[in-house]
């Protein structure tokens, strides 16, 4: 396969503390969290009460009202950051080019809530009687098939579910399009959206802060304990660089390195030494070409799970040797929350934001050191810096993890 | 059926057509005059059957192509 140079030329994101990337970067910078009391369904019976809700959405501004009756809050989400993402890239999709544009999506549960409310209505009304116009929505591959169809984009369309790191998962693909020579650009995006089956399941799976401790996203710290549920979706528009040059697009930064490895333990069980965390930030950093000192910046995965937080800084120590120290990182998750498949995507959308605008989003909510946690935080305030290289990591409970490292484009 | 049938025909019709009911002519054939696809017309059949509790045969789902013909299919019925 072709080493092309795979850039970053298009962005759009919808996230809870921001919609579209100047909103989300300046919240970012400013340590605004988006997470805050649910409105979108009743809570009373839970513990828990926060997510990371986007509340003042309106997908007729990005969408118009005609065919939106039948998307749900996934596939509007997702469209919204696709429609976002094309204006940004200044993506022409015409007769002549669809065929070399493509879309991949990172999601796992999108389409749950269709699922939940065609299998509500059988139950109830019988099996004659159920609303037929949610079932084309209970495909996984929905909210990604809505962006071809709505935007015209007929290269490809792939849908990646690997549960956490599903949106990094879902570039790597992308990118070995491109370098097999089958596509120019790809919209890779990545979507979850709230609802009360998704909220929850994870929450009698006990993985909620608040089920046991204060209801806080404060990843590294003491107190964490668990996480809380958030939505959103990002778009990034991928190219090849020649394809990107010779149509004169913006280049925002270069996607240097990508590896992902799927360390199969237990269901919904941390390999005990992030074996699948090491090897995938390896691969990543490894396929850069970069050494490790050239790392500026590692965007955590940490989303305020004791045992998540605490093994993501035991392999960067062991990757990164005594150099770990010297590494800013951070978790945007302390801002949004953790929004399962999308997660991946938003930290490089973050990521673009910290190359382009020179700082490193801030840890928020941290007060109280934990041992096990000991490396370079930027806690509370974000960081002003020179950024070049950063690394991100995507990883959870369940075995799939993912890395890439996004670099200034020079 | 309710006495104001024909105008909760036309408000099934719209919802799923997205014409707005004041625009529905009960004669628009779904498929040349209002954009229907295969999958709207589904939905229009199952809408129906799920509103009315009545269950269509298979062989008599083409022949229903207007909110009119739905009226008097509907009259068979009782």
């Amino acid at each position: 396969m072709s080493k092309k140079r795979i850039v970053i030329t298009g962005i759009g994101v919808v996230a809870p503390n921001g919609i579209g990337k100047e909103q989300f970067w300046l919240s970012l910078k400013e340590g605004r969290s988006g997470i805050k009391p649910i409105s979108r369904f009743d809570t009373s019976e839970f513990k828990c009460k926060l997510g990371g809700e986007i509340k003042d959405f309106k997908p007729t501004y990005f969408l118009g009202y005609k065919g939106l009756k039948g998307l749900d809050r996934s596939t509007r989400l997702l469209c919204s950051a696709a429609k976002l993402a094309i204006e940004d890239a200044k993506l022409s999709i015409n007769y002549n080019n669809t065929d070399d544009t493509g879309v991949c999506t990172g999601t796992t549960l999108s389409s749950l809530w269709n699922f939940a409310e065609f299998d509500k209505e059988l139950i109830r009304d019988g099996p004659l009687f159920t609303d037929v116009s949610l079932f084309p929505g209970i495909v996984i591959n929905a909210a990604s098939s809505q962006v071809s169809i709505r935007f015209n984009i007929q290269g490809f369309n792939t849908t990646v579910s690997t549960g956490y790191s599903s949106s990094i998962d879902a570039l790597k693909y992308a990118i070995d399009f491109i370098r097999l020579g089958r596509i120019k650009a790809v919209l890779v995006g990545a979507v979850e959206s709230l609802s009360l089956v998704n909220f929850a399941g994870f929450y009698h799976l006990g993985f909620f802060a608040g089920i046991r401790g204060e209801e806080l996203s404060c990843p590294f710290d003491k107190r964490r304990n668990g996480i809380i549920l958030s939505e959103g979706a990002a778009v990034i528009v991928i190219e090849d660089e020649i394809y990107a040059e010779k149509r004169k697009a913006n280049i925002y930064t270069e996607v240097k390195g990508i590896g992902s490895f799927f360390d199969a333990y237990k269901t919904g069980k941390y390999h005990p030494e992030a074996y699948g965390l090491k090897e995938s930030m390896k691969k990543a950093i490894y396929s850069s070409e970069l050494k490790i000192t050239d790392i500026d910046y590692i965007s955590a995965s940490a989303n305020s799970v004791p045992q998540q937080d605490r093994l993501e800084t035991k392999v960067i120590k062991d990757v990164f040797g005594k150099f770990a120290y010297n590494i800013p990182m951070s978790s945007i998750k302390s801002m949004i929350g953790e929004p399962y498949s999308a997660g991946g995507l938003l930290q490089i959308v973050a990521s673009v934001g910290s190359i382009v605008n020179g700082f490193i989003p801030p840890t928020i909510n941290y007060k109280i050191r934990d041992n096990d946690c000991d490396l370079d935080y930027v806690v509370n305030k974000a960081r002003i810096a020179r950024i070049n290289n950063v690394l991100i990591n995507n990883y959870g409970p369940g075995g799939s993890n993912a890395s890439v490292v996004i670099a200034k484009y020079q | 059926m309710a006495n104001n049938f024909e105008e909760e025909i036309k408000k099934l019709v719209s919802d799923i057509t997205e014409v707005p009911p004041e625009k529905l002519k009960p004669d628009a054939d779904f498929f040349k005059d209002l954009g229907v696809d295969s999958l709207k017309a589904i939905e229009i059949v199952a809408a129906f059957e799920k509103k009315y509790r009545v269950i269509i045969p298979e062989k008599d789902i083409p022949n229903i192509r207007s909110i009119r013909q739905i009226i008097e299919y509907t009259k068979n019925l009782k």
